[in-house]
């Protein structure tokens, strides 16, 4: 079996945004996708060195869009009828398209809602049967206030990012058991302030 | 070691032409269209009132789940002896969703009524969790959302843990209800057609909303004794060029159909039918039209699509479009393109206007593409 | 009635969250799509959205705004001309 290598990872939340700079329509987007964006940013990685439609892209989001939606839904009733944009966003895969028109990554893309347990091994089966050289992992935790009201959830908002490539030089190798996406991406951004 | 093969051993629909797989069957064979006026979708609120709707029943107020939950019985009675042969432990579930229960959260900004279960399945992974519960699935589940890509993602996920193991069996289901959230929507996008969906047509302006459970049952082919339908390959894309737009070139889904010829190892000439995404907004059929004439070429090859039937059915589409690709194989037919009445220049060749019967299909390709750039191309074979 | 150019641009602005622009960087006859702005279609529904919540024009046929969209000087005045007074 080819080895597949973690190359990056990143952690991000809510008090990192005000700092992001990645561009004039950064505010446009919904705070998941925002999240993600800066999250994928902050690998520091040049993808430009791989072709980008070997550049796939994961994504898992534990409460879907379901923030942008309740945001969505409470403008329906102002003059002019509800965002054209926030529309656009409710979807949970709108984050995945942000990171791909941004980094110009045209590979195949994968988008779940739910936990974080099924990114690592659904973006190794990509690398692994060839559908891409290299994986782009995001992991979005957003729940909004007024979303947790809904959903009875507290209110969150994060984004880790993983960087994957086939048998490249990296942190370490992905192990068949890697499931727990969220806590590699702490433990990696540990060890990397630590050094 | 070689993978599996996997094949389609049930299908079950609940869409805007009725319940069952039969009804859907009649209707691509008829070219019927089941687009009507629905009273709740009027102006001034709502762009178009046209809207592909599935019978529902009142007493329940969790759509989602009651649509979902049809059509799994009908594939799973399908499928009969072969699925319940399949260990609990070997059986997965992977869900196609892009909104699951959105009408809970209108009830519950209205203050009107709404049951734990419609709250509950609000999220979707809790929908797929408890469709998973209780219809005997209890290997790896999967909720996908894709946008309008999610059923054909959801299809090739299947197959996936099939071919690698962790399943002998996966249930797939596609959803999506029509609500006053998505016309919402897509009204503020000024994306739907005043008089409906006419895909490929000279006059084509927008889309129109449907709605649809639609499941199919996925087994490792040595499960199945009988020649059915292969999942053959999936190839997937994104245009990184635009949120809600696709681009203009169709290099983005073309860079999808290759991928997806690849992994298939078979050359556009083999191909024997296409089922587009064709949603009838301006954009996406001229775009279409332009992937397939990279890919194809000016070869003639018969291209319908079914929007103008049972409406763009968002996460369901997928699924109900691939159904019609299995009845179309299994009854030797070409659907053909309800509601287009003129075709619009640059379409391809091709396009079939009513149904005809065929003597075999042996290749066919399913499209979708959806916001945020994604494009998914499925080949379905049947030897 | 003539509006000010200066105030349509904050609105601007604030409708389609731009960051890091102030109105006094945005020219009058700079144009707001494709180049200049580099605004899309999506803004240009919002900037519909605008048009009805602040000034109370409504646009039926996204074609039939297009003109007015060129530049903040073109939009200024197809309020000034359509503002019910």
């Amino acid at each position: 079996m080819s080895e597949i290598s973690i190359i990056a990872a990143s952690t991000v939340t809510a008090a990192d945004l005000p700092l992001a700079r990645l561009g004039q329509r950064f505010g446009r987007l919904d705070q998941q996708s925002q999240l993600a964006l800066l999250a994928v940013a902050s690998l520091n990685v040049n993808f430009d060195e791989l072709a980008g439609d070997r550049i796939g892209i994961c994504l898992a989001a534990s409460a879907g869009s379901l923030s942008t939606d309740v945001n969505f839904w409470n403008g329906r009733d102002r003059v002019g009828g509800p965002s054209p944009t926030l529309f656009a966003y409710t979807l949970p895969s709108a984050a995945v398209g942000e990171v791909a028109i941004h980094f110009r990554l045209t590979g195949p893309n994968l988008c779940f809602v739910g936990d974080d347990q099924v990114i690592l091994p659904e973006a190794a089966d990509l690398l692994r049967r060839g559908g891409a050289e290299a994986c782009v992992c995001i992991f979005c935790e957003v729940v909004t206030p007024e979303c947790g009201r809904v959903i009875s959830a507290p209110p969150v908002a994060a984004a880790h990012a993983l960087f994957l490539k086939n048998r490249g030089e990296g942190i370490r190798t992905l192990r068949e058991f890697d499931r727990d996406m969220k806590a590699l991406c702490a433990l990696i951004f540990q060890t990397k302030s630590a050094g | 070691m070689r993978e599996p093969e996997v094949v389609i051993a049930g299908c079950g629909v609940i869409s805007a032409v009725g319940c069952g797989v039969e009804p859907l069957r009649a209707a691509l064979q008829n070219n019927a269209s089941g687009l009507r006026a629905a009273e709740k979708f009027s102006a001034p609120r709502f762009q178009s009132n046209i809207a592909g709707a599935a019978p529902r029943n009142p007493d329940i107020d969790d759509p989602a789940w009651f649509l979902a939950a049809e059509a799994l019985r009908q594939a799973r009675a399908a499928a009969g002896q072969i699925l319940a042969a399949v260990p609990a432990g070997k059986t997965g579930l992977v869900l196609s969703t892009t909104k699951a229960n959105i009408e809970a959260l209108e009830r519950i900004a209205a203050g009107r009524p709404c049951s734990e279960s419609a709250r509950r399945h609000l999220r979707a992974d809790l929908l797929a969790a408890d469709l998973a519960a209780d219809h005997g699935a209890r290997g790896p589940v999967q909720t996908v959302s894709v946008a309008c890509v999610s059923g054909l993602v959801a299809i090739s996920q299947a197959a996936r843990l099939i071919r690698r193991g962790a399943a002998e069996a996966v249930l797939v289901i596609g959803v999506d209800c029509l609500s006053d959230f998505v016309v919402s929507g897509f009204t503020a996008l000024k994306a739907l057609d005043p008089q409906g969906c006419r895909p490929f047509d000279r006059d084509r302006c927008g889309l129109s909303p449907g709605e649809a459970g639609a499941a199919v049952v996925l087994v490792r082919a040595d499960r199945m004794p009988q020649s059915a339908v292969t999942v053959r390959a999936f190839g997937g894309s994104n245009d990184a060029n635009h949120l809600t737009g696709p681009s203009r070139d169709g290099s983005g889904l073309a860079l999808a159909i290759r991928a997806a010829l690849t992994a298939a190892k078979i050359s556009p000439s083999e191909i024997d039918y296409i089922h587009a995404h064709g949603t009838g907004t301006g954009y996406n059929d001229a775009m279409e039209s332009l992937a397939l004439k990279t890919i194809f070429g000016e070869a003639c090859l018969p291209v319908s699509g079914a929007k103008g039937m049972l409406g763009h059915t968002l996460g369901a589409a997928g699924v109900v479009e691939t159904i019609a690709c299995v009845l179309a194989m299994e009854n030797n037919f070409l659907p053909g393109t309800p509601r287009l009445s003129l075709a619009a220049e640059g379409t391809p060749p091709g396009l079939v206007r009513e149904p005809r019967t065929v003597a075999r299909l042996k290749n066919v390709l399913k499209l979708n593409t959806g916001f945020g750039g994604m494009n998914g191309a499925l080949i379905l074979s049947h030897v | 009635m003539q509006i000010s150019t200066h105030e349509l641009k904050s609105k601007i602005i604030e409708s389609l969250k731009l960051q890091d622009i102030t109105p006094e960087q945005i020219d009058d006859d700079a144009p707001l799509f494709g180049t200049g702005l580099g605004l899309d279609s999506i803004d240009a529904l919002e900037l519909v959205v605008l048009l009805e919540k602040e000034y109370g024009i409504v646009i039926k046929d996204i074609e039939e705004g297009r003109p007015a969209f060129r530049s903040v000087r073109t939009l200024a005045d197809f309020i000034a001309a359509k503002r019910p007074q």
